[in-house]
């Protein structure tokens, strides 16, 4: 395993020489990946897709509880040049049947609106382990049928809580497996 | 939003620190944890240094510290001035408070 100062280590040997172009998102995400995953919950774990770099990892959530225990979520995660301005880039890599989370794999949580009116969206004192606690918590706490990106699937559960739970369950079983 | 009753379904598994953070988000939406009042909160750099821009950007002697000045809101939030402009761009509230941002002095 690689630990961070080594990845750090590496990654100025490399930049030497070279104008960074985004020397804040690099600086903060130093601090950031650390705090991340010394605070990372139980049921999630971080991979990411270059050594080198801190920008771009892939969150797997896999619930402990609730109708999507079992399942094991990929959130692709693109931290871009101007965080932390902006909230990351996040997309769901796994299909599943949820009211936040459309079948694209586009995820409906306030943190990560770019554009608030609500004060509810992003700001920049947040940070990439609220990300993380976040989308964990879109299988718990933050789960939201009121106000749902996949409205069929918000309405299914209106109607039919057991067609809910046994479509999800499908879901899981056909692309959720490890 | 979940409500507060929800918070009995938290995973035993999170650490107890955690969970009160998420229960304070869930009913006020805004927080902020280990922010003390001379730090940035946007930079995460003391108001009194030069703000994570300036130190990278700046030659190595120089650290542009008399550049970079700090600014304080109504709401008696500070920030770099440096650091503030560009939130402003995004989202004209004050990143702590949620409230308009207005600028109230700027100096060091
Ligand atoms: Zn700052
Ligand atoms: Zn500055
Ligand atoms: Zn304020």
């Amino acid at each position: 395993m690689i630990t961070l100062s080594q990845r750090l280590k590496r990654k100025n040997d490399s930049d030497s020489g070279i104008v960074n172009r985004a020397p804040i998102r690099d600086r903060l995400l130093v601090k950031e990946a650390q705090e991340m995953s010394q605070l990372l919950p139980a049921s999630c774990s971080v991979q990411y897709h270059n050594e080198n770099d801190l920008s771009k990892f892939t969150l797997v959530v896999q619930p402990t509880e609730g109708y999507w225990e079992g399942g094991s979520f990929k959130f692709d995660i693109n931290v871009t040049e101007e965080y932390n301005m902006v909230p990351p880039l996040v997309k769901c890599a796994t299909k599943l049947w949820h009211p936040n989370i459309s079948e694209n794999g586009e995820v409906c949580l306030s943190l990560l609106r770019r554009h608030s009116v609500d004060g509810m969206g992003w700001s920049p004192i947040r940070r990439l382990n609220d990300v993380v606690w976040g989308l964990h918590a879109l299988f718990t706490d933050l789960l939201n049928f009121e106000d749902p990106l996949n409205v069929e699937a918000a309405d299914q559960f209106r109607y039919s809580k057991e067609d809910f739970k046994s479509k999800v369950t499908e879901y899981v079983l056909s692309y959720a497996r490890e | 939003m979940a409500d507060e009753n929800d918070n009995e379904r938290i995973d035993e598994n999170q650490r107890p620190d955690k969970m009160f953070t998420l229960k304070k988000w869930n009913a006020v939406a805004m927080w902020s944890w280990d922010v003390e009042c001379d730090t940035c909160a946007i930079c995460r750099v003391q108001v009194m240094d030069a703000c994570l821009r300036c130190q990278a950007e700046s030659k190595k002697d120089s650290y542009g510290k008399q550049d970079c000045v700090v600014v304080w809101g109504e709401c008696n939030h500070s920030f770099h001035y440096c650091c503030m402009s560009l939130w402003v761009k995004q989202n004209n509230r004050c990143p702590l408070c949620q409230q308009e941002w207005s600028i109230q002095r700027m100096g060091k």
